[in-house]
């Protein structure tokens, strides 16, 4: 597990060019991304992550907790634990995470990242509306983070995701559900270095 | 006199402790006795093969992950935990080395370069052989019941106390095989491997721990 340090020297490495130079500011109906948002109120994923030619396999958990918070742990299939986070609000805590990993930089890009997929930074009315390429991007903001969030025309579904800055994109999560709710399979794809995870929801049966 | 009280209160408060922390499981008063039977039986076990279920307990989540797959060991090192149900896995331990494959690739770690890897190994081989009761990596109670023994085993050294409470190995009074490992976390949460439709030395061929 030596290569989760590389992960630490990597992040923060340089990013793409001027991603969003040519969107124009529109204005888009505010409960179209509202009404979008993820439940997860338990979901099981087969985990791959792979990291500067290296890789890993797990299960992450996600899942609804009765305090309203949303919790994501991923172990291995023997049942070791690697992480454990909770977001709740704009809350978000480490319950556990092993040492190999207990890197800031780690952190945050996880944190990061599950929270454009959780869809933590959508705040009712608090977003700006953009067109590009003649798609809807929903953006918005936490100090210099960018969360976009970019649906087809006519609101029905969420295309992708990004997040990055004003100018530069980090990273992006592809997805497709069945149930629109809760994703069948996921795909967060980093830009600025070779790091991708991807999920593929397990139907298990829970007693 | 009021000390000698005293004393006596504590000793039998803590004995009742003892009994009352396994329901169904008094404690093996002939230690020696309980190891060297299960030492012997041990060294008659040269392979086993059976299905298994593993249930991942998260307590602070109230959840838990069920798995199925298949197991074997052979003599003296060789382990194959084939996962099928609800994911594919397969972990190969052989000596030194393990295999790893998932769904997308496969990887070989050398246990000797990994100490954590090293230390889980060794703790999953010592428990399926039944070394584990003699390792200094731990310390050891042993309880029964009327069909089965219970190994408790608590880590003494550093790094598996961070891993591991305790690891519990339900034996069967019969043969004196494992049937449960119950892996016990610092945090609450627990691993629980049941070994089912156990047999014990049947021919495995030496095909199935190999590592390419």
């Amino acid at each position: 597990m030596r290569f989760l340090l590389y992960v630490s020297i990597l992040i923060g490495a340089s990013a793409c060019s001027s991603a969003y130079k040519h969107a124009q500011q529109t204005s888009l109906p505010s409960d179209c991304i509202t009404s979008l948002q993820p439940h997860f109120s338990r979901a099981l994923y087969s985990t791959q992550v792979d990291v500067v030619g290296k890789h890993l396999s797990g299960l992450l958990i996600i899942k609804a907790m009765p305090d309203s918070s949303t919790r994501l742990l991923f172990a291995n299939e023997a049942g070791f634990k690697f992480f454990d986070f909770g977001f709740k609000g704009k809350e978000f805590t480490v319950y556990h995470i092993i040492d190999q990993m207990n890197r800031k930089a780690v952190i945050k890009t996880l944190r990061k990242d599950f929270a454009l997929l959780l869809m933590q930074p959508v705040v009712p009315y608090k977003s700006h509306g953009m067109l590009l390429e003649g798609e809807n991007y929903h953006v918005f903001s936490e100090g210099k983070d960018h969360y976009y969030y970019i649906t087809d025309a006519d609101c029905s579904r969420i295309v992708r995701m990004e997040r990055g800055s004003k100018r530069k994109k980090v990273s992006t999560i592809f997805s497709t559900a069945d149930d629109r709710n809760i994703p069948d399979s996921i795909r967060i794809q980093h830009h600025n270095f070779d790091f991708t995870i991807t999920l593929k929801r397990l139907q298990d049966v829970v007693e | 006199m009021r000390k000698l009280f005293l004393l006596v209160a504590i000793l039998l408060n803590s004995n009742l402790v003892l009994q009352a922390q396994y329901a169904g499981y008094t404690a093996v008063a002939d230690l020696n006795a309980f190891k060297s039977k299960f030492a012997a039986a041990s060294q008659n076990t040269h392979s086993i093969k059976s299905d298994f279920v593993q249930e991942k307990n998260l307590s602070l989540l109230s959840d838990k992950i069920v798995s199925k797959g298949k197991f074997w060991f052979k003599k003296e090192n060789s382990v194959r935990m084939e996962y099928t149900t609800p994911f594919q896995y397969l972990m190969i331990i052989n000596g030194t080395n393990v295999y790893i494959r998932d769904n997308q690739k496969e990887n070989k770690i050398s246990t000797r370069s990994n100490k954590l890897f090293q230390q889980i190994n060794k703790v999953m081989v010592d428990c399926v052989k039944g070394g584990a009761l003699d390792s200094k990596d731990f310390s050891s109670r042993v309880f029964q019941s009327g069909t089965a023994y219970l190994a408790e085993l608590t880590p003494v050294d550093k790094n598996l106390k961070t891993l591991f409470s305790t690891i519990n190995m339900i034996i069967d009074k019969k043969d004196f095989s494992v049937t449960r490992i119950e892996m016990h976390e610092p945090s609450g949460d627990n691993t629980i491997i049941q070994f089912h439709n156990r047999e014990l030395n049947t021919n495995i061929p030496d095909a199935l721990f190999v590592i390419r």
